[in-house]
C-alpha cells in the first residue's frame, strides 16, 4: 500500500476498525475524534458498558422544567413555551454529544419515536413533549416497557396528541347529561402502534371497548383551573387527570378477558396485559431489528429479541443488549442511512461543537428542508425507519447543501486538518476513496462537506 | 374487464422494458422498497412510450396548500356586502382599490396576475368554502384538508392525492407519470403510491469542485450514488442554470420548478406546493402589509409557473386551498383570528374561469357561523371532486369511496373545467384503504406463510 500524503498513523487493524465502525454507526451516534482507538479493543464490551453506566440516560439539569411546570406552561400558548422548547433542544443535543458511542441515546430516539407525537398538534403537546421524553422515555429506556407505557398514557402529551381529553362514556354521568361519546383515536393507536401491532390479534370491537376503557383519561385545561371546574385547581393546571364521572361504567371484555367495573385501574390492568402480550413482544422486536439492522427483518433476527422480551417481562436493558448478540450484526454491511437528524448530531460529535447558544434555528431549519422536523413527525407512526424515505434523490442532493450550511455556521473559514479528523473518527475503516478526496481538497470547509457526505459517514 | 387486462399487459411491458435496459426504470422497479415512497424524479424517464395513449389530453394538476388559514375575505373582497367594511375596520380593502371581478367582489390589489387570468377566462374563485371538519386547530384542519376525510379527526389517514394515484387504473397516464411533492413532504401525498420529489430550499447549492468530490466518494455506494445523480438531474430540469435567482423566494422557485416539470414531455402530471405563513393574527395590513406581501409573492409565483409551463398551460388546472378562513371582525391586534369559510382559487388554461362561484351567506351578524365567521356554503371536497372528475376523468365512485371516503353525498362542483375529460376509470377499482397495511402486518403475513 502507498502511504498517502498527510495520512496519520493508524493504530487499529482493519478488522478491529470495522467492528468499531459498526459500534459507532449501527448502534451509536457516530465517533468523536479518537473514538475508534478508545473502544477498538472491545467495541461490544464498550456498548455494554455504556448501557450499564449509572444515570447514562438521564439529563441532569435542574433548570429544565418539572412535570408540573411544563404542564402549567403548556396551558398558555405564548412565548414561554418557545423559550422552554429551545432550552429542551439544547439539553437534548448536549446530552447526545456527550457519550462515547451513544447507544443509549439511539434507544431514546427509538422509544421517543415509538410513541411519536407532534408539537404542532397544539400547546398541550408542545409544552410537555420534551418533558415527557426526559421523564418518561429516559427514565424507563433501560427499565420496563410496561412502565414507559403506563407513564405515557398518564401524560397530557399523548392524551392531547390523540384526542382523548374529551372522550366520554355514553353512559357516564357526563355522557348521559350531554349525549357525547368516546373517541377511538388513542385506543386504535394503543393497539396498532404502541403495543400489539397490526394483525396482532385484536378486532374492531376491541378498539371500541378499549376506547370506552380510556374514557375519562384527560388533562386539566387552563380554563378548568381558572374556574375550578371538572376537578381543575390552581395547582394541577395542564396535568393528567382521571375523570370518573366521564368514564364509561361497567365491566369490559377485551380480547377475551374480563376487566371488572371500576375506574382508572381498569386501563392500568389492560396496559400491563398488553405489555406482556406475545404480539407486543414481536412488534417491538421487529421494530428494534428494523431500526438497528435491516429494513427487512427476518424471524432469525426478530425471534431472539422477542424471546428475550418475553423471558425478562419486557426488561428493555436486557432486550437492548440482546441486539448485540444477534447473528451477523458485527459483520453484516451497514445498509441503512442516518436520518437527517442523526446525520447532523454525528457532525456535531465529530467536530465537538454544536450551533451557538440561542441558535437552534441552525438545527431545526435544515431538518425542515429534508422533511425531518424535530419533534414533528408526519403521523403517530413516527419518523420513517425505512431507508428509502431518507435515501431518495432529492433528499441526498439537499443533504449536501445543508451539510455545508451546518458546518459553516459552526466553523466559518476553518483551517481544521480534515484528513486527520477523518482518520481519527474512522481509523483504518476510512475508505481510500474518501481519504484521497480529502487529501486533494485544500479548503477545510469544503473538505468537511466531502467527509460528512461520504458513505462511511452516512451509512449505519 | 378488458381495460384491466390491458393495464396488466402494460405493466408487464414496462417491467420487461425495465429489465432490458432503461436504467432509470430498472432502478425504480428492481427494488420493492423504492416503490414504497420516493421513487426519484427520473423514474418516468422511459415511460412516455407506454403512458400516453392516443387521444389522451395529458392533463396537469397543481395543488397549492396555503398553510396558516388564509383570510378569504381580504383575498376576494365582498365589497358589495354592506357589513364588510365596518366589520373589517382598518384592514378593510376599499372597493376602489380592488381588482373588480363583478359588482360585488374584487380581488386584493396585489393579485395582478390572477386578476388578468380571471379576465382572460383562465381563473375562478370559489367563495364561502370550507373543509368538512369544524376545527380551529391548524394541525387538525390541515390534516383534514389533506387526508380528504369527512368531519372527523383521523391521525393516521393517508393523503387524498396519494389515494387518487392508487385508485387510478395501473396504466393511467397520470398515475404512470406520477405525482411530485415540491418542498417538504406534505400529508396530501403520503401513502403507498410512489411519489416523486424535488425541493427548492433557501440553502445555497454546493457546486463543483466540491460537488464532484462528493460524487466521487459516493461512487463506491451504488444506491447512494444513483440517488444523488438522479437528484442532481432532477434539479437541473426543475431549476434554471443561471445563478441570478438569489432574490426570489423559495415559493416562487417552487412554482417555477413545477412549471418546468409540467412542461417536460415525460414529467409528472400532479404536483403539490405548500405556501406558508397565512396565520395573520396581528397587523395583517390592508392593501399593503403582511398579507399583501404574502399574496403578492403567491401571485408572482403563479406568473412564474405560467411562464415556465409554456404551452402545457392550456392543459393545466391549479387549485389553491387553505385549512380555514378567519374571523369576519378585525381583532385587537389589527389582525384576524381563526375562522371558517374562505376562498378556494382556481387558475390554469383548463379552468372555466371568469366567475366567482358562491352561495353567498352574508356578513350580517345573524348570518355568521357561530356569530364570528363566514358561514361555509360549499364543501371544499366538492371543488376538488369537480376538478378531478372533469379534468382528470376520475369516476364518481372512485371519488366518493377512495379519494374522499364517505363523500358520495357531496356532489362534484360542475363547470370548473372548460372541456370535460372522458371518464377514465370505467372499471370500478377496488376501494383504496385510508390506512395501508403496516410493516409489522406484512411481516406477520409473510413469516406465517413461510412457516
Amino acid at each position: 500500500m502507498h502511504a498517502s500524503i498527510g495520512k496519520p498513523e493508524v493504530a487499529l487493524s482493519a478488522s478491529a476498525a470495522q467492528k468499531a465502525l459498526i459500534a459507532f454507526q449501527r448502534f451509536g451516534l457516530g465517533a468523536k475524534p479518537g473514538g475508534p482507538d478508545r473502544i477498538g479493543a472491545d467495541p461490544k464490551g464498550a456498548l455494554g458498558a455504556e448501557v450499564q453506566r449509572t444515570g447514562i440516560a438521564k439529563i441532569s439539569d435542574s433548570t429544565l422544567p418539572s412535570y408540573a411546570k411544563a404542564c402549567e406552561v403548556s396551558t398558555y400558548d405564548g412565548p414561554t413555551i418557545n423559550e422552554m422548547l429551545i432550552q429542551e433542544i439544547d439539553a437534548r443535543v448536549d446530552k447526545q454529544m456527550s457519550p462515547e458511542i451513544g447507544f443509549v441515546e439511539r434507544l431514546v430516539l427509538f422509544w421517543s419515536n415509538h410513541f411519536a407525537m407532534n408539537n404542532e398538534k397544539g400547546s398541550a403537546v408542545r409544552g410537555t413533549l420534551a418533558q415527557w421524553e426526559r421523564d418518561v422515555v429516559r427514565r424507563h429506556v433501560l427499565g420496563r416497557f410496561s412502565d414507559m407505557l403506563l407513564g405515557t398514557y398518564a401524560h397530557p402529551a399523548m392524551i392531547a396528541y390523540l384526542d382523548n381529553e374529551e372522550s366520554t362514556g355514553l353512559h357516564s354521568a357526563r355522557g348521559l347529561k350531554k349525549g357525547i361519546g368516546n373517541n377511538h383515536n388513542l385506543a386504535r393507536e394503543l393497539l396498532e402502534l404502541h403495543t400489539l401491532g397490526s394483525a396482532g390479534g385484536y378486532t374492531e370491537t376491541d378498539v371500541d371497548v378499549l376506547a370506552n376503557i380510556l374514557t375519562g383519561w384527560s388533562y386539566v385545561r387552563g380554563a378548568e383551573s381558572d374556574n375550578g371546574t371538572n376537578g381543575g385547581t390552581p395547582t394541577n393546571r395542564g396535568q393528567f387527570i382521571f375523570r370518573l364521572d366521564w368514564h364509561e361504567p361497567g365491566s369490559f371484555n377485551l380480547m377475551g378477558k374480563t376487566y371488572a367495573a371500576g375506574g382508572m385501574e381498569q386501563l392500568q390492568k389492560v396496559l400491563l396485559d398488553l405489555a406482556a402480550h406475545p404480539s407486543t413482544a414481536e412488534h417491538i422486536a421487529f421494530k428494534l431489528v428494523r431500526h438497528f439492522i435491516t429494513d427487512q427483518p427476518t424471524p432469525e433476527l426478530v425471534d431472539p429479541i422477542k424471546q428475550k422480551y418475553l423471558k425478562t417481562n419486557g426488561d428493555l436493558k436486557a432486550v437492548s443488549l440482546a441486539l448485540l448478540d444477534l447473528p451477523g450484526v458485527w459483520t453484516a454491511p451497514l445498509v441503512k442511512l442516518r436520518t437527517p437528524y442523526e446525520h447532523i448530531i454525528a457532525q456535531y460529535r465529530a467536530l465537538g461543537r454544536r450551533y451557538a447558544d440561542g441558535s437552534t434555528a441552525q438545527l431545526v431549519g435544515p431538518l425542515a428542508a429534508v422533511s425531518n422536523r424535530l419533534w414533528e413527525p408526519d403521523s403517530p407512526e413516527g419518523y420513517s425507519d425505512e431507508t428509502y424515505t431518507w435515501l431518495n434523490p432529492d433528499a441526498m442532493r439537499v443533504r449536501i447543501d445543508i451539510t455545508r450550511y451546518v458546518t459553516n455556521q459552526i466553523l466559518p473559514r476553518t483551517t481544521l486538518n480534515v484528513p486527520a479528523l477523518a482518520s481519527s473518527i474512522f481509523s483504518s475503516a476510512l475508505s481510500p476513496e474518501t481519504r484521497n478526496a480529502l487529501n486533494s481538497t485544500s479548503n477545510s470547509n469544503n473538505a468537511l462537506v466531502v467527509l460528512f457526505n461520504s458513505p462511511e459517514f452516512q451509512r449505519r | 374487464m378488458t381495460e384491466r387486462q390491458g393495464n396488466s399487459a402494460e405493466d408487464a411491458r414496462l417491467m420487461q422494458a425495465a429489465c432490458e435496459g432503461c436504467a432509470e426504470s430498472r432502478l425504480l422497479l428492481s427494488r420493492r422498497a423504492v416503490l414504497g415512497v420516493t421513487a426519484g424524479l427520473f423514474s418516468w424517464a422511459c415511460m412516455p412510450r407506454f403512458a400516453h395513449g392516443a387521444g389522451s389530453t395529458d392533463p396537469r394538476l397543481l395543488i397549492v396548500v396555503l398553510r396558516g388559514g388564509m383570510d378569504g375575505l381580504n383575498v376576494c373582497v365582498p365589497f358589495g356586502d354592506t357589513n364588510y367594511a365596518p366589520m373589517r375596520g382598518s384592514i378593510a380593502i376599499p372597493a376602489a382599490s380592488t381588482i373588480k371581478l363583478n359588482s360585488f367582489f374584487g380581488l386584493h390589489p396585489t393579485l395582478i396576475n390572477f386578476g388578468n387570468l380571471y379576465k382572460a377566462g383562465d381563473a375562478a374563485v370559489v367563495h364561502a368554502a370550507s373543509i368538512p371538519l369544524r376545527s380551529r386547530s391548524h394541525f387538525d384542519a390541515q390534516d383534514n384538508l389533506e387526508n380528504g376525510m369527512g368531519n372527523v379527526i383521523a391521525p393516521t389517514a393517508t393523503g387524498w392525492l396519494n389515494r387518487l394515484l392508487m385508485a387510478l387504473p395501473a396504466g393511467d397516464p397520470v398515475r404512470m407519470a406520477g405525482g411530485i411533492q415540491i418542498g417538504e413532504a406534505p400529508l396530501i401525498m403520503r401513502g403507498p403510491a410512489p411519489v416523486l420529489g424535488w425541493s427548492a430550499t433557501k440553502y445555497l447549492s454546493v457546486l463543483d469542485p466540491t460537488l464532484s468530490q462528493v460524487r466521487a466518494v459516493q461512487a463506491r455506494d451504488a444506491e447512494m450514488y444513483d440517488a444523488l445523480q438522479r437528484g442532481l438531474a432532477a434539479n437541473q430540469l426543475a431549476a434554471p442554470l443561471e445563478q441570478d435567482d438569489g432574490e426570489i423566494s423559495t415559493l416562487r422557485k417552487s412554482f417555477r420548478g413545477a412549471g418546468r416539470l409540467f412542461a417536460a414531455d415525460g414529467g409528472p402530471r400532479i404536483a403539490v406546493i405548500s405556501a406558508n405563513q397565512f396565520d395573520t393574527h396581528a397587523n395583517q395590513g390592508g392593501t399593503r402589509g403582511v398579507l399583501a406581501d404574502l399574496l403578492s409573492d403567491l401571485d408572482k409565483g403563479i406568473g412564474d409557473f405560467k411562464l415556465n409551463v409554456g404551452s402545457a398551460w392550456s392543459r393545466t388546472a391549479i387549485v389553491l386551498a387553505t385549512e380555514f378562513g378567519r374571523n369576519v371582525r378585525i381583532n385587537g391586534g389589527k389582525g384576524t383570528d381563526h375562522g371558517v369559510g374562505t376562498v378556494a382559487l382556481l387558475a390554469g388554461g383548463a379552468v372555466q374561469g371568469g366567475k366567482v362561484i358562491c352561495d353567498w351567506p352574508g356578513l350580517a351578524p345573524s348570518q355568521l357561523f357561530e356569530g364570528d365567521d363566514l358561514k361555509p356554503t360549499i364543501d371544499l371536497r366538492a371543488v376538488f371532486k369537480g376538478v378531478l372528475r372533469d379534468h382528470l376523468g376520475v369516476s364518481a365512485t372512485t371519488l366518493g369511496t377512495s379519494v374522499f371516503p364517505g363523500s358520495t353525498g357531496v356532489s362534484p362542483l360542475a363547470n370548473l373545467i372548460k372541456t370535460s375529460a372522458p371518464d377514465a376509470a370505467s372499471s370500478a377499482p377496488s376501494i383504496v384503504s385510508v390506512r395501508p397495511s403496516s410493516a409489522i402486518g406484512n411481516y406477520r403475513r409473510t413469516s406465517s406463510t413461510a412457516n
